[in-house]
């Protein structure tokens, strides 16, 4: 099956991944490169500014998006005064048939291409072999790919997925000779066998990483040199270029180059980068000048670049690290992560070149982990344009039946919390209790679970923290701070005692709580469902719940819901009547072990050493969502032995209803989880969110590991000093 | 003549060896020019990649035939510099080309170029390329030779923009590299290997003596 079909049909996408997470090659190779990747990117970046470099790039870029047809026109005029013909396709079709033509009209027969996204985008190759034309490509990865009929699967690796064997077997095919599997070797087959090929070829195809408008030049960043061998060597040169690749100085690009290979390959820069500034001398050409056509490609881009959401994505370099650090991407791999663009900015490219139907069921396989936002070279929300991706698809198509009732049931805060209570007594028959007293759904029939067995799923609780509140609510003569608690479901249905243990963990702190009960939901299941309506709806009830009173903080043990009001709620109520009124909400909430930590300072003093060896894991939504990284260490470290974890700060794989539609990818993610937890020989877990707790304890009751698995609120309450 | 900076020499070193350059700190161009003669003698003969009617002699590690007589190429040297070269090959019986690369697209042994500047912070070198043959020589040749002016290393990228800038518009039609350590590829199983394409060593002769 194509990646194509594979693509627009739910069962043959599973299948795909499926065939994926059993590749163990692919696994081996995927988990190497994406903790080696970290390393070095880490390393590599130490000597720049990184932050203020991240910047520069998206501003500049920003601002060239919003001046691309004055650049056009003035990187046209540059251009066209140097001798180079320039082009504007407005479809892919239309740049494939500007391309043939020049290869047409200038007798070519051999065509030779370096590395270039875009003419992958618009299937260049197919277009050009159907005039038969004999193209070859030349980067060794794409070449590989070629030889192979298949498409990238990383953009700057594209056949990272291949093992040397593999590549060994079409080496041997395509040259007719038995191969060996050493690397070194293969690599010279490559240099052999490509040489002749630039010989031979009269029309050469590159990509452009830059297009800079103020001298009409086009710059090339490859490591192999390969794009200077077929920018050299052929009389024809054609550059194909994005719109979105125009940039109004060198400066700009210079800027880009200290970040695009530092974030694509840890290098300090690549081993060339070109700068061609006109038609230059060509002894191959009847002229003695290159005949040099560059052609922007709009597929779309004009468009986009008007889109106040979605013009963001032109600051992207293609550097590739969105998907090097992607859970999911080191899962699945890059075919099941992408269409032709790969990694997160994949699942939005293919929105917008390759259409919803190739779009659908991509865009649902985000995690919502926020790693890649954190890397982009260009600074872009990754994750919020794949959430607003959902929230179109479902706009436009509706979302179907279970998913709209689910939403009219969100709408309104008592049916809802009706139904939950509802559940928890429907469940009982279901129930029953693991260690540490943990209620789990026990006896459900494995039918009802199918790919969601790798974890005990817990009951939802008999009491609900809201019904408890009336009778466990403290009452503090002077307390030295006021605050209100923002429960989330999971804390209330499922874990109410996490909030137990908080009220009393603020008691002994002095520290007065309230508990708003109009608070709901706080929506971001909704909006990862791409339901929009439903999460502004849920998002400003709360606003209200919390407007009636004035509180020192808002605290939330839920750093998903922290992350959600923090960042969410100001984009998706900005055009709403209460957005002013958010603003309380929005810049009160805090996660809670930063809350703690920071607000309260507590320290050392305030709680008995345990001596227990505990571990952590830091959610997605605290680290990377809310930047909250030292704060839960140092807490473990007040109250018990903090023993670091490898990969700390990787997604468990809950991301809510992610793992209820991805089950087998979320079951792998916890599986890595619970590998580097037990390499810790901690007793015990803790991290700062229901969710997560409710992955990774499931796991490791299903596994029968002997780690405890606790919110940090248990452990911090467990340990107290009291001040009163 | 700017003044050497030491720092940014030394930090242009260690980011270049970093990425597998052959650093050599040289007085002057007479130096230079032996050295380049010196590594086209002690490399093996270079392989032809492609056909060429030459004497061919027997076949290199890629299973392909070999040059017979070296080629040494360096187009860009002045004349006297390239005199003084040429005689030097003669000695050894090496051809030393000025032109005509595109005759011996097979392969070449040395190509030795200028640099017009140097950037510390990555090790890296700016190339003219503008003449093919400069280019050429840059590319396939198996060993490439870049000579680098001591006095002419400059912070980082951002600190040569307006070098760049004068640089292209010396001419239409002009093509500048930035070349960071010889040509290398990770595309099977993300191991790294040089001279997918161009050449398989890098060498950069700095030049103590500022007068080139
Ligand atoms: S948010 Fe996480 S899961 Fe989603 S694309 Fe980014 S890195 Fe991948
Ligand atoms: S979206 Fe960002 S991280 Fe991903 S390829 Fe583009 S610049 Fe790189």
């Amino acid at each position: 099956m194509s990646n194509s079909e594979k693509l627009g049909s739910e069962s043959g996408y599973h299948k795909d991944i499926d065939s994926a997470l059993e590749d163990s090659f692919l696994r081996r190779t995927l988990d190497t490169f994406a903790v080696a990747y970290r390393a070095n990117r880490e390393a590599i970046f130490k000597e720049v500014d990184e932050r203020g470099l991240i910047r520069q790039i998206a501003d500049a870029k920003d601002d060239a998006c919003r001046h691309m047809e004055e650049l056009y026109t003035q990187f046209r005029a540059e251009a066209e005064k140097r001798g180079v013909i320039v082009h504007r396709a407005a479809t892919a079709a239309d740049a494939n048939e500007i391309i043939a033509r020049i290869a047409r009209e200038n007798n070519v027969k051999y065509v030779i291409k370096s590395k270039s996204m875009t003419a992958e985008e618009i299937h260049l190759n197919t277009r050009l072999e159907a005039d038969g034309l004999v193209v070859d490509e030349t980067d060794l990865g794409e070449w590989i790919i070629q030889l192979r009929h298949e498409g990238p699967s990383h953009m700057v690796m594209p056949a990272i997925h291949l093992s040397r064997q593999q590549v060994a077997d079409d080496f041997a095919k395509a040259t007719g000779d038995p191969q060996d599997t050493d690397v070194q070797r293969l690599v010279k087959v490559a240099r052999v066998q490509l040489r002749r090929k630039y010989l031979r070829a009269d029309m050469g195809v590159s990509g452009c990483n830059f297009a800079v408008a103020e001298n009409g030049s086009v710059s090339t960043v490859t490591n192999e040199g390969n794009a200077e061998m077929v920018t050299t060597l052929p009389r024809v040169h054609v550059v194909l270029a994005g719109l979105d690749k125009l940039v109004p100085t060198l400066d700009v690009a210079l800027t880009a180059l200290q970040v695009l290979p530092r974030n694509a390959t840890a290098q300090r820069l690549t081993s060339y980068v070109t700068f061609m500034d006109g038609a230059g001398d060509c002894a191959a050409s009847p002229t003695g000048k290159k005949i040099m056509h560059v052609v922007f490609l709009d597929n779309g881009r004009t468009e986009i670049a008007k889109d106040p959401i979605f013009s963001q994505i032109f600051r992207c370099v293609r550097c590739g690290a969105c998907a090097n650090v992607c859970p999911v991407f080191r899962l699945v791999g890059g075919h099941r992560m992408g269409y032709v663009y790969i990694g997160a900015i994949g699942l939005i490219l293919t929105y917008f070149y390759h259409g919803q139907d190739k779009a659908r069921i991509l865009s649902q396989n985000c995690i919502g982990c926020e790693a890649c936002k954190n890397v982009c070279a260009g600074g872009i929300d990754l994750p919020r344009l794949i959430r607003e991706i959902r929230a179109r698809l479902v706009e436009k198509n509706g979302a179907g039946l279970p998913m709209s009732l689910l939403s009219s049931v969100m709408k309104n805060r008592k049916m809802f919390h009706n139904l939950i209570k509802f559940a928890s007594f429907a469940q009982r028959p279901f129930t029953g209790t693991g260690r540490d007293n943990v209620s789990y759904l026990r006896h459900l029939p494995a039918i009802f679970l199918g790919k969601h067995q790798y974890k005990a799923l817990p009951a939802i609780a008999a009491e609900s923290f809201r019904d408890r509140w009336a009778r466990i609510k403290p009452v503090l003569r002077e307390p030295r701070m006021r605050i209100a608690l923002f429960s989330g479901c999971a804390q209330d249905f499922i874990f109410p005692d996490q909030l137990e243990a908080f009220v009393k963990l603020m008691t002994a702190l002095n520290v007065d709580v309230d508990f708003p009960l109009n608070q709901t939901c706080c929506g971001l299941p909704l909006d990862v469902m791409g339901q929009r309506a439903t999460a502004i709806e849920v998002a400003q009830q709360n606003v209200d719940a919390f407007a009636h009173k004035k509180y020192d903080a808002i605290v939330t043990l839920c750093a998903s819901c922290a992350s959600h009001i923090r960042n969410v709620y100001p984009e998706i109520l900005e055009n709403s009547p209460y957005r002013h009124q958010a603003e309380t909400l929005v810049q009160s909430i805090q996660p809670f072990s930063a809350f703690l930590h920071d607000t309260l300072g507590v320290t050392a003093e305030d709680f008995n050493q345990s001596g227990e060896s505990v571990t952590f894991h830091a959610p997605c939504h605290l680290c990377r969502g809310c930047g909250v990284t030292d704060a839960p260490r140092e807490l473990i470290a007040q109250a018990a032995n903090y023993v670091p974890c490898e990969e700390e700060d990787v997604c468990c794989g809950f991301g809510g209803s992610y793992s209820m539609k991805f089950p087998e990818v979320a079951a792998q993610l916890l599986e890595n989880k619970l590998k580097n937890v037990q390499a810790t020989g901690a007793s015990r877990l803790v991290t700062d969110c229901p969710g997560c707790v409710l992955q990774i304890r499931g796991g490791a009751e299903k596994k029968g590991l002997p780690v405890r698995v606790s919110h940090i609120v248990e452990l911090m309450a467990e340990n107290v000093r009291s001040r009163n | 003549m700017a003044p050497v900076n030491q720092e940014l020499v030394d930090l242009f070193i260690a980011r270049a060896e970093a990425v597998a350059a052959q650093v050599q700190r040289l007085p002057n161009m007479a130096a230079a020019l032996q050295y380049a003669v010196d590594v086209c003698a002690r490399k093996a003969p270079c392989e032809l990649l492609a056909d060429e009617d030459v004497e061919k002699g027997p076949d290199g590690p890629n299973k392909v035939p070999t040059r017979v007589q070296k080629i040494l190429a360096a187009p860009d040297l002045p004349d006297a510099d390239f005199a003084a070269l040429a005689e030097a090959c003669a000695a050894q019986g090496f051809a030393c080309r000025r032109d005509g690369l595109r005759n011996h697209l097979a392969g070449i042994d040395v190509g030795l170029t200028t640099a017009r500047l140097g950037v510390a912070a990555s090790g890296t070198c700016l190339t003219v390329g503008d003449n093919e043959d400069t280019r050429l020589a840059g590319m396939i040749s198996e060993t490439h030779i870049l000579i680098l002016r001591a006095s002419e290393i400059y912070p980082d990228l951002p600190s040569i923009a307006g070098q760049l800038r004068d640089r292209m518009a010396e001419r239409p039609g002009s093509y500048t590299v930035f070349i960071t350590g010889p040509s290398r590829t990770a595309d099977i199983e993300r191991v790294s290997a040089v001279g997918v394409h161009g050449p398989l060593e890098l060498h950069i002769v700095l030049l103590e003596d500022a007068h080139v």
